[in-house]
């Protein structure tokens, strides 16, 4: 089969084009350098199928394969999706503990301690204004002391009370702000992933790759991994199941099937879904959350409180009702006449009751349990913080692998460029050359003598 | 490993942040000289912390009861002091009175200030502290005495009594101290009670002087001379509670000196090692700086034409 003379305009024309497409997409990874979940791209390119022509020169004269140039064959994204899922995994532990990190840091500044404002410098003051009215038993000054100490002292109980309640509330609200059906932050990416999963699979039937679709579904779902531990099934077709799995029963709880959205809100009873939820969960749920075991502490000192006072003075100095903490009060009678206070079962001197109450300094079952919680909080708070360290530098080095794959490295796409560029303006001499030679061919040729 | 430009400005941006955090850190380490702001930096520390808080605010207390103990017996060693002098004063008269010189006028001029004394001794022993009558046992806003030919004792027993309770003070934990003296252990409630105490002796003797009965007065002086020994027995026993205060003011000082100490030891921040923290940590931080302004402003675009 003879060839065409203008053969070869046609193998350097692939060849621009394809340089051109190659450019295009280097500018396409420049111009989304620092696009989030975006994955730097490839043109695929390969020979074109080549042209069988006969030589006469050919061992068994069946013809030569002439190569025809360069066809872009399609756009790869490059990505690893095993990076993926280590990226999912980390993330997920990684708001786990910031959620409670953030949430036990509220319950923390509530107490005020070590200072001079907290319930443990208030308890000190309370038990020196007894120690006072001890020396001055009949000193109604020092009895007033007692009331006002006391009031302070119970006040600042109340408020710690209400703002670990108001730091257990803060964390639920957010737990619903993410999970609630319609409306949530969940519901609302597991709408978008069913519409991106119907025109993906739209597209990969007809055997397509829309790569910045994908990075889209992808960056979902990494948001997705960041509420709770998420399980991706790859469909045939390009689509996706995507559920949220319990860490500890492993039941999955459907996300997005295929191309509609079944998140159904979270589950009536417990679970324990990890990530933020999880974390949320863990501080703020009741019963069982951490907040619920402070609530439960503040309540029992509170009561040890009442109880041993009480006990020691031989009367109702405290009433509390339930919950402890929120309701324990000076006892009204006392309240209305300061003076009212007995400091002793004797004569006016007498200062019996008032030794014995100012003697609980240090009670362990006061003072002693109220460190202790003290210490707990904080233990919780600086296990939490450390953990969130721990998981920071471990999310931080999966995406840095990740990136070290997917992302985009402008020296990189440099030199490409310049590559590219080349190959381009060497294209464009090879389609001069074959003119020169078509020029010489047509204009020349024929014209001996003219 | 392949090293992208996002890599290289997230690397750069975690590793200042990560540099930033430990200067702030320091730096609030060094403004609240505190090496532990919140329970969770330590919460073992912590909960020390706050305990030897409680403990050097206990201990504060118990100084100041026993500056008001201390107080409290001062003021009855001047009474019973006072009283002392004035039984002094009466045996010396009384010696007086007794002499086969003395004639019934001198007798009856001397039983006149002997009325003077009883009247005197029953005003120290009326003595208060900070409005409190202090030899009155409980019945502190009660004078022990009146004033007048009524000798009875008004207050009560309590303290005089082993089985009631008197002025008790809490000098430490677990250590209390009953610190009142009740005025009847010595004075007595006088010549209708008949209990041979000092204002019935000194009754007696003024009797006896308005009597001119010689004999009886050389008796009534032994008698005096008893009272005499008692009153020391008596503030003996409160200077040795005195002394008793003084050891325990300095067991607290020394104890608070400790506490103190294990506090700063607990929750101060050492300022040396903080200070060299901070300058170092400034150092990397701004190494880190330079470093990643010179990594991520170059390119190959600097070099391709």
């Amino acid at each position: 089969m003879p060839i065409s003379s203008f053969f070869g305009m046609q193998t350097s024309l692939r060849g621009l084009i394809a340089q051109q497409r190659l450019l295009d997409t280097t500018s396409h990874n420049i111009a989304n350098a620092s696009t989030v979940g975006y994955s730097r791209q490839e043109a695929t390119l390969s020979a074109s199928l080549a042209q069988q022509i006969q030589t006469s020169g050919s061992a068994n004269q069946t013809g030569a394969h002439l190569g025809h140039g360069v066809d872009v064959v399609g756009f790869r994204r490059i990505r690893d999706t095993f990076i993926d899922a280590q990226y999912r995994a980390q993330n997920t532990n990684l708001a786990d503990w910031n959620a409670r990190a953030a949430n036990l840091d509220n319950a923390e500044l509530s107490l005020a301690e070590p200072g001079d404002t907290g319930i443990n410098a208030q308890l000190t003051k309370f038990w020196k204004a007894w120690s006072d009215l001890a020396n001055n038993p009949n000193d109604d000054a020092a009895k007033q002391a007692v009331v006002q100490q006391a009031q302070g002292l119970t006040d600042s109980i109340h408020s710690v009370r209400s703002q670990m309640v108001a730091a257990q509330q803060g964390a639920m609200g957010e737990y619903d702000q993410i999970s609630k059906v319609p409306g949530g932050e969940i519901a609302m990416i597991a709408g978008e992933l069913a519409d991106l999963n119907t025109s993906i699979s739209k597209f990969v039937i007809n055997g397509d790759h829309p790569n910045d679709l994908m990075d889209r579904r992808d960056l979902l779902l990494d948001k997705l991994s960041q509420y709770g531990q998420i399980s991706v099934e790859q469909l045939d077709g390009g689509s996706l199941n995507v559920s949220f799995v319990d860490g500890t029963s492993g039941t999955a709880y459907p996300i997005v099937s295929d191309k509609t959205s079944t998140w159904a809100g979270p589950p009536a009873g417990g679970w324990s879904p990890g990530g933020q939820m999880g974390g949320l969960l863990e501080v703020g749920r009741s019963p069982g959350g951490l907040v619920d075991g402070y609530l439960a502490s503040i309540d029992s000192f509170t009561s040890a409180l009442a109880t041993n006072v009480n006990a020691a003075y031989g009367g109702t100095f405290f009433t509390t009702g339930a919950p402890a903490g929120s309701t324990i009060a000076v006892s009204a009678p006392i309240q209305a006449a300061p003076a009212s206070i007995t400091s002793g079962s004797g004569g006016t001197g007498s200062n019996d009751l008032a030794l014995a109450v100012s003697r609980l300094v240090g009670n362990p079952a006061v003072d002693g349990a109220y460190k202790a919680f003290v210490a707990k909080v904080g233990g919780h708070l600086n296990e939490a913080t450390r953990q969130q360290a721990n998981a920071q530098v471990l999310t931080d080095s999966v995406e840095n692998r990740r990136q070290s794959v997917a992302g985009v490295s402008m020296d990189e796409e440099m030199s490409n460029l310049v590559r590219f560029q080349r190959a381009y303006q060497a294209s464009a001499r090879a389609m001069s050359t074959m003119d020169e030679m078509l020029d010489v061919l047509i204009n020349r040729t024929g014209r001996v003598g003219l | 490993m392949r090293i992208t430009t996002s890599m290289v400005q997230r690397n750069v941006l975690a590793d200042l942040n990560s540099l930033s955090n430990q200067l702030a850190k320091t730096q609030a380490k060094a403004a609240s000289q505190k090496e532990i702001s919140r329970p969770s930096d330590d919460p073992f520390k912590a909960s020390q912390a706050m305990g030897l808080r409680s403990g050097i605010g206990a201990n504060e207390q118990y100084v100041r009861t026993i500056q008001d103990a201390t107080g409290w017996m001062d003021s009855t060693e001047s009474a019973l002091g006072s009283i002392s002098d004035y039984v002094e004063r009466a045996h010396t008269l009384l010696l007086q009175g007794s002499t086969d010189t003395s004639d019934a006028a001198s007798r009856k001029a001397i039983a006149t200030e002997l009325t003077q004394i009883i009247e005197g001794i029953k005003q120290s022993a009326n003595a208060s502290y900070g409005g409190k009558y202090i030899m009155a046992g409980t019945a502190i806003d009660t004078p022990p005495y009146q004033i007048g030919a009524n000798d009875a004792y008004q207050g009560d027993e309590a303290g005089l009594d082993p089985a009631i309770a008197g002025i008790v003070r809490e000098i430490g934990p677990g250590v209390s101290m009953t610190i009142n003296t009740v005025a009847r252990e010595v004075l007595g409630d006088g010549q209708a009670a008949a209990d041979n105490k000092l204002l019935h002796t000194l009754r007696n003797v003024v009797d006896h002087l308005n009597a001119n009965d010689g004999p009886a007065l050389r008796n009534d002086s032994t008698a005096v001379q008893a009272h005499v020994d008692k009153l020391l027995g008596v503030r003996a026993r409160n200077g040795s509670q005195t002394n008793r205060l003084e050891a325990a003011t300095t067991r607290l000082d020394q104890i608070s000196l400790a506490l103190t100490t294990q506090l700063s030891n607990t929750e101060d921040a050492d300022i040396a090692k903080t200070m060299i923290d901070f300058n170092s940590q400034s150092a990397a931080y701004q190494a880190a700086l330079r470093a990643g302004a010179n990594i991520v402003q170059s390119s190959l675009m600097d070099f391709l034409r």
